[in-house]
């Protein structure tokens, strides 16, 4: 045994080499191939399924030039590094990691792979051929936000996110601070799971939430649970997250943010195939099309889908951001000035909660 | 027509050790027929699963990466479960190790000094260790299932990591996200095939089934474990305290798991995150029982656990598999494993047919 392990390493070496030799140019003829690596399944109906619908967009619109893959349920750790690994010996030369903890693994991977492109979305860290992209979900949120601010009875809303990083906090405080322009007395509760799709978890937290007086849910987490306990329970509602969700609850679904990530996929693919790509970071929302308000619940009455769609219109010709002072941290002090508006850089680090947040414990 | 199964004096022990073998090729036997009948390439898949990562070099440093925390979590539930102590907590003490390095690497930062990766180790054993010694005080003192304890124990290690890493150890460079800091090179666990992934806990891992493999068959410890498991009556006449040896059993596997933990959190992770606890612990326990319960056993049973984990993403990205195949294609192996152990212990025996026997 010891002898076949000391083969093996010694192979290993050997094997270190061979992606050299296979990383010679493609000819011009060769599809593009790209890789996709996912956290959940594409059938999670939220953040996954969205990913997969434009990659089967981007094939759609690319055609011939393109082939793609995908590999689901990719853990947030050394698996990730490994699942690169193999998407780019198996010749991907564009790699779309579509996952916050996936950033390390990108970053590793990418330096072995100097001819082949990463993109990570939603992460921070760029290199020579890592760029990132992410959504302005914020500016969705400030939709749902609104909605709820009219809808809720209770004026009590729970959040399910999954880690508090800046992308979740920025949801959390876009919905309140919609909220509160239209009932200054709404408050948020925010939960973290530690997992972007956990069915169970997710449920559970939303039960214990609707028992603890809240009646409107909002989710950052992959899929419908949230929803569907809000359908169950008969609560005023909750908000599709990633997709149209109204297929797993029809009532209780007011409205939902639609991630529509195939225009980026395509304008990438299209930057690698003429050899224009760069490492940036593409950060496009309601204006630019890549974040969708859904289609409005039969629970919410005109009235609020006025209201809510002229939120979405101000923040789509720019008449209003909704990280616009004065702002006040959850303590009550002031931490934007009046007329003031938060820049990109102070939102992507944001962790702090803006008042009518309950911070979790 | 009833059957009975009826112990079998003594089992063959070429067929004993053929089992493994046997079960293997039978999953992929099913597995094709399954696949195909679903509309997948079966036996693409079978090949895709089993076959391409040996046969492709490129894949070995994966599966050497991935076969080696299994191998040693593995060993130590081998000999655990051969002194009959049901440790099925290894995950929880995998993530206990994994900490206390994490602690010293923390506590360390900055300080520099050969000394830190090893101290990191010795806490690995030690976290691992200490978690499993919970579970054996209650199993020694109340008798307490240790089953219950171990397992239930390791949904409270994987809460201490969330709490761990959202408040005392969170990275203060992190943008807020629950991990701690990339740990200083020093605690850092050193590469030893340059230009693969392949670090220093490969060797170790074999080092590791070795010297279990040794200290099992032919030290009195090994002796004792075996004869407190097997035959408790005679061990108690013999003088062997089975108190002791549930204290070692589950001492042993649980530092083996934390060890485990250690390697892993200074190699692959380099920092302590939420997705730490990866079900090497669980998927340990399969490849204890693949691996015959025997140390040298456990080396092949890690690799072929490790194949269908990596063969199971490359039929994901070659033949569109789904991720869950591989997960029932690691069912399917544990399936015909302890069908197979039952009918190597066992014979199947014909009851005397009440009116409508059938040939």
């Amino acid at each position: 045994m010891t002898l076949n392990r000391r083969t093996m390493l010694k192979a290993g070496a050997v094997a270190a080499a061979l992606p050299l030799l296979g990383s010679r140019a493609f000819a011009q003829t060769e599809p593009l191939k790209i890789g996709f690596v996912l956290v959940g399944t594409i059938n999670d109906n939220g953040w996954n399924y969205a990913h997969n619908q434009a990659r089967l967009y981007l094939e759609e619109q690319l055609g011939d030039a393109v082939e793609t893959v995908y590999v689901e349920n990719v853990p947030e750790g050394p698996d990730c590094e490994r699942v690169l690994r193999e998407l780019a010996q198996q010749g991907c030369k564009l790699i779309f990691a579509t996952s916050f903890g996936f950033g390390d693994s990108v970053i590793k991977v990418a330096e072995q792979f100097p001819d082949i492109t990463f993109e990570h979305a939603t992460g921070y860290m760029r290199s020579a051929n890592v760029g990132t992209y992410n959504a302005r979900f914020y500016e969705g949120r400030a939709v749902c936000g609104t909605v709820a601010g009219h809808l809720s009875q209770t004026g009590k809303a729970g959040y399910i996110g999954s880690f508090p990083i800046p992308e979740v906090v920025m949801g959390v405080n876009a919905f309140v601070l919609a909220a509160r322009k239209v009932n200054p007395e709404f408050t948020i509760t925010p939960v973290y799971l530690s997992s972007w799709n956990d069915p169970a978890k997710e449920a559970d937290a939303a039960r214990a939430m609707i028992d603890q007086g809240i009646d409107v849910i909002a989710q950052h987490t992959d899929g419908p649970a949230a929803l569907q306990v809000a359908e169950e329970r008969g609560i005023v509602g909750g908000f599709g997250q990633g997709a149209d969700m109204s297929a797993f609850a029809p009532n209780a679904q007011l409205t939902s943010i639609i991630d529509n990530w195939g225009p980026h996929y395509v304008k990438t693919a299209q930057a690698v195939i003429d050899g224009t790509w760069e490492s940036k970071d593409s950060w496009p929302g309601l204006a630019e099309g890549e974040v969708e308000i859904g289609a409005y619940g039969p629970k919410v009455p005109e009235d609020v889908v006025a209201a809510a769609e002229a939120v979405k219109q101000g923040q789509i010709d720019g008449s209003l951001h909704i990280f616009t002072g004065p702002i006040n941290d959850h303590t009550g002090t002031e931490r934007v000035a009046a007329g003031v508006t938060l820049t990109d850089e102070e939102l992507l680090s944001m962790d702090w909660y803006v008042e009518g947040v309950i911070p979790p414990a | 027509m009833q059957f009975r199964l009826e112990k079998r004096r003594e089992p063959s022990r070429v067929v004993l050790y053929s089992a493994p073998l046997i079960a293997v090729l039978l999953t992929m036997f099913f597995g094709a027929i399954i696949f195909s009948a679903i509309g997948y390439d079966g036996v693409g898949a079978v090949r895709e699963i089993f076959l391409t990562p040996i046969t492709n070099s490129l894949k070995w440093q994966d599966l050497a990466v991935k076969a080696s925390p299994l191998i040693i979590i593995g060993v130590g539930l081998s000999i655990a479960y051969r002194a009959n102590v049901w440790n099925i907590g290894a995950e929880g003490q995998y993530i206990m190790g994994g900490l206390a390095a994490t602690w010293v690497a923390l506590l360390t930062h900055g300080m520099g000094g050969f000394w830190i990766l090893p101290a990191m180790m010795v806490a690995g054993f030690l976290g691992g260790a200490a978690y499993a010694a919970i579970p054996a005080f209650f199993k020694t003192r109340l008798n307490v299932n240790e089953i219950l304890t171990s397992l239930m124990l390791t949904y409270a290690s994987v809460q201490l990591i969330y709490y761990l890493v959202r408040a005392p150890w969170k990275d203060p460079m992190g943008m807020g996200f629950p991990q701690t800091r990339r740990f200083a090179s020093e605690a850092l666990l050193p590469n030893i095939v340059p230009g693969t992934i392949v670090h220093a806990g490969v060797p170790i891992a074999i080092i590791v089934a070795l010297v279990a493999w040794f200290v099992m068959s032919r030290s009195v410890f090994g002796y004792q474990v075996k004869v407190v498991g097997s035959a408790p009556h005679a061990a108690r006449y013999g003088g062997f305290s089975e108190n002791k040896t549930i204290w070692l059993a589950l001492l042993l596997s649980g530092a083996l798991a934390g060890f485990a933990g250690a390697l892993e959190v200074s190699g692959p992770f380099q920092r302590m995150v939420p997705g730490f606890p990866t079900n090497y612990g669980f998927t340990a326990i399969i490849v204890a029982f693949l691996g015959r319960l025997n140390p040298l056993g456990v080396i092949f049973a890690g690799i072929i656990m490790a194949i269908t984990f990596v063969g199971g993403e490359v039929a994901q990205t070659t033949i569109g598999l789904p991720s869950s195949a591989s997960g029932i294609f690691q069912s399917m192996m544990l399936f015909f494993l302890l069908a197979g152990d039952i009918l190597v212990r066992y014979r199947l025996k014909r009851v005397a047919p009440q009116g409508e026997a059938r040939a």
